[in-house]
């Protein structure tokens, strides 16, 4: 699977950059361009060259581990966009941390007094945690912590092994505004998932046979509760692992979400492309990954 | 045995995260005071920037979020001060022998940043870099006039020129117009991501969509500058963001819009400066398209448009009313108020229109930029405006790589947007307009105004020179191939313990003598 899905990915973004309206030498040089250093700089960049052969050229690149520089920057595309996977991984695994320390307990609090005014208030606070935007909340966070509190996130990103502290001072805020809007749906699925769960024969046998409640919630419910909650995560992880581009945006946070945006703008297609590929290998492994823990979760569930 | 164990031992590494991040938060404010004591002892600017630097050559980049910053990195060999006039930063003085040459001497004892001492050599081989075709400089052009440079010793050099040129030294001092080191672009193929210049601030490092970091040159040429020692730019592209971080002090400078220019009035802590800007907002016509091949239909556009009204609405009246050279050019401006084509009248305009064939309007569409709220604002109240003559125009907002696509491929009917007019009349007249104007996107040719702009060009005597442009201004507003519409303000907001600086128009960072109290 992994491999065709990655050359139709590579083949599909190669021709979308091309289509895409916008010229990277004009977009380098502005307005003050005469034709004749727009058209060096574009045989710089190898596009006058027939499409064909500039994809064979990147694709030759890719598989030999280069995913060629930077039109803006000359810079080497693939440890750049390591280095901003290394942001783009933290803040998505804090926000899936804080995510199920928030919705998992609440949601198997509101299954287990279902209909109760507990269960209703908090559905109603789920599912405003979905539909809230994140970036309404971020901006809205912002401001007030600006205004009552006189906080403001530290400016100037350094990685985490660089100055912990620091860094996750710069990465909390959006962890917390990522993780609220991802706990609504996990609770959800949770609450509607160990529901499910509970009306089956094997948890009433359970019940008959006199076992506490906490262990028939969390020995047997909720193990088998996890697979579509699990789906959801996965799903969630990998759009996160993308690249958070409007989080990354309003936080200043030089992740990938923010490369993939400003090469999009300044049309750099080599960027473009290799960030896209490897997102798409990203988003490829974490479905393996999941897959690999239904087996885990249930393991009737086997792969051959 | 092992798969079960791992779950569990995820789950305790992820709680450790958490708590590590629970922590955190609390000790907070201590390392907020231990920052605030080291910027006492060490003199840091932190400035937030709305975009991202493109890369660090001069030669090769015109984006303005590149142009801040190494503009504090290399000089030229003149300048601006502050009341705009011509001054010497790598020259000491020039001379010119005649109509087409220039001499300059130049300072003595420069530095690059690499330790090497900065000579004429030096200054020859900038710009042949930006000369040469392989280099695809912007500003080629700006020197295409140069027929030879000629080193005469290693404090002096000499430019001759094939005609005369009066915009020659206002090009100069051009930011882009930097004097580079050869080894370096040598070592490194090009310079965008290292700077070696022997301007007042030396570039330590770049973290891409975060941070660039200058610190002060201590072998700088000119005595006592810069007061700082730091200089950290930010990339904040979250108005919202930057607004939050001025107030609390986690930066102490940015430019704003006008609107949030308000939001931070009554804060004591920020002072907000402002400064009439370069900038002027216009509509452009593709003059070779019916019916805006006809210049009466472009008449009657502009007198069916209320120019104050945007000033006011999009503007929040902090702009004034404009012609192709902006008010803060000085004496160069002609005086709109009275231009006929300014004062709004709707029955001479439907004549016009009439005239011209279509006296029930008609329909077309009118091009701009999503990116900028401001052209669109300007869009949305044209179309109302133009209504009241029968013009019935669709707005097609477009993302801006795809906008300067449209604009050099001249795709559009009618395009808003906003120029720069630069520091020497013949960019806003010349560039622009003539008929072989780089960026005269607007298919605009004649012959009387070309012929005017040239002379302008190639008379040095500055009050010839104003006549001329003068007359050329009067004829492009009467030829209508843009609308000018309205110069606006720029706004800085400033801590208030950051001391000397003010922004003027064409150096609205010059932060050399800035200091914090």
């Amino acid at each position: 699977m992994l491999i065709p899905v990655l050359f139709g990915v590579s083949l599909f973004i190669f021709f979308v950059m091309r289509v895409v309206p916008g010229d990277v030498a004009q977009t380098i040089l502005g307005t003050d361009a005469t034709p004749a250093s727009l058209k060096q700089l574009r045989e710089n960049f190898g596009l006058d060259l027939p499409l064909y052969q500039q994809y064979l050229n990147w694709m030759g690149g890719v598989l030999t581990g280069d995913f060629g520089e930077s039109m803006r920057t000359g810079k080497a595309v693939l440890p750049d966009i390591l280095n901003r996977f290394k942001l783009t991984f933290e803040l998505t695994l804090i926000a899936a941390v804080i995510s199920w320390i928030i919705s998992i307990p609440l949601g198997i609090i509101a299954a287990t007094k279902r209909n109760s005014k507990t269960d209703f208030s908090l559905r109603v606070v789920s599912l405003l945690g979905v539909s809230v935007p994140t970036f309404a909340l971020a901006t809205v966070l912002i401001l007030i912590l600006s205004l009552f509190f006189s906080y403001s996130p530290p400016v100037g990103y350094v990685g985490f092994f660089e100055n912990p502290i620091k860094n996750l001072e710069i990465i909390i805020l959006p962890a917390i505004v990522l993780g609220t809007s991802m706990a609504g749906a996990v609770m959800r699925m949770t609450r509607s998932s160990i529901l499910e769960i509970l009306r089956q024969d094997f948890i009433r046998t359970i019940r008959a046979k006199g076992a506490k409640e906490k262990v028939v919630i969390f020995q047997h419910a909720l193990k088998n509760a996890m697979i579509p909650i699990l789906t959801i995560i996965g799903l969630q992880i990998g759009t996160l692992l993308g690249g958070t581009v409007i989080i990354e945006q309003i936080f200043s946070l030089p992740g990938l979400g923010q490369l993939v945006l400003t090469a999009i703008t300044q049309r750099d297609f080599v960027v473009v492309q290799g960030a896209v590929l490897f997102i798409a290998f990203i988003f490829v492994m974490i479905n393996l990954l999941v897959d690999v823990l239904y087996s885990y979760l249930d393991p009737r569930i086997s792969y051959k | 045995m092992y798969k079960k164990l791992m779950l569990p031992f995820l789950m305790i590494l992820l709680l450790v995260f958490a708590t590590a991040c629970s922590d955190d938060k609390s000790s907070d404010s201590s390392g907020k005071d231990g920052k605030e004591g080291k910027s006492d002892a060490e003199q840091t600017l932190k400035i937030a920037n709305d975009q991202e630097p493109a890369g660090l050559d001069p030669h090769k980049t015109p984006a303005h979020s590149s142009v801040r910053i190494y503009s504090k990195i290399y000089e030229g060999l003149v300048t601006f001060d502050e009341n705009m006039e011509l001054v010497g930063q790598l020259a000491s003085d020039w001379e010119q022998p005649d109509d087409k040459t220039y001499v300059f001497n130049l300072v003595e004892g420069v530095k690059f940043h690499n330790g090497r001492e900065m000579t004429a050599d030096d200054v020859k081989y900038s710009f042949e870099r930006i000369m040469d075709e392989k280099t695809a400089s912007h500003i080629s052009s700006y020197f295409a006039d140069i027929k030879s440079i000629e080193v005469m010793d290693d404090n002096t050099i000499k430019f001759e020129l094939e005609e005369p040129n009066a915009t020659f030294l206002t090009n100069l001092t051009n930011s882009s117009a930097a004097v580079v080191a050869k080894e370096v672009v040598e070592e490194n193929e090009d310079l965008q991501q290292v700077a070696v210049g022997t301007g007042p601030f030396v570039f330590e490092k770049w973290v891409p969509d975060n941070s660039v970091t200058l610190i002060k040159n201590k072998d700088y040429h000119v005595k006592d500058t810069p007061k700082l020692d730091r200089l950290e730019y930010y990339t904040m592209k979250e108005e919202a963001a930057r607004l939050s971080a001025i107030r609390t002090g986690e930066i102490d400078m940015t430019t704003l819009t006008s609107k949030s220019a308000g939001l931070l009035e009554k804060d004591d802590n920020v002072e907000i400066k402002d400064y009439q800007s370069l900038e002027y907002s216009y509509v452009g016509f593709n003059t070779e398209n019916k019916p805006f091949n006809d210049e009466k239909v472009r008449q009657a556009l502009s007198l069916a448009t209320d120019r104050e009204s945007i000033a006011k609405v999009v503007w929040d009246g902090k702009a004034i009313i404009t012609g192709p050279i902006t008010p803060a050019m000085g004496d160069w401006a002609i005086d709109v108020k009275d231009e006929e084509l300014y004062m709004r009248n709707i029955e001479e305009a439907k004549k016009l229109l009439a005239d011209a064939g279509y006296p029930d309007g008609f329909s077309t569409t009118i091009t701009t930029a999503s990116t900028y709220a401001d052209m669109v604002d300007t869009a949305q109240l044209l179309q109302q405006q133009w209504a009241e003559i029968g013009v019935k125009a669709e707005i097609k907002q477009i993302e801006w790589g795809e906008y300067i696509d449209t604009w050099s491929n001249k795709t559009a009917d009618i395009l808003i947007g906003r120029n720069g007019s630069g520091t020497d009349p013949d960019r806003a007249m010349n560039y622009f307009f003539s008929t072989e104007g780089s960026a005269n996107v607007w298919n605009f040719s004649d012959k009387d105004y070309d012929k005017l702009v040239e002379e302008g060009k190639r008379t040095i005597d500055q009050d010839e020179r104003k006549e001329i442009y003068d007359k050329a201004q009067k004829e492009l507003l009467e030829l209508s191939p843009n609308l000018f519409l309205v110069s606006p303000e720029s706004y800085v907001a400033v801590r208030k313990d950051v001391k000397g600086y003010t922004p003027r128009a064409h150096n609205a960072e010059d932060i050399d003598q800035t200091y914090k109290e």
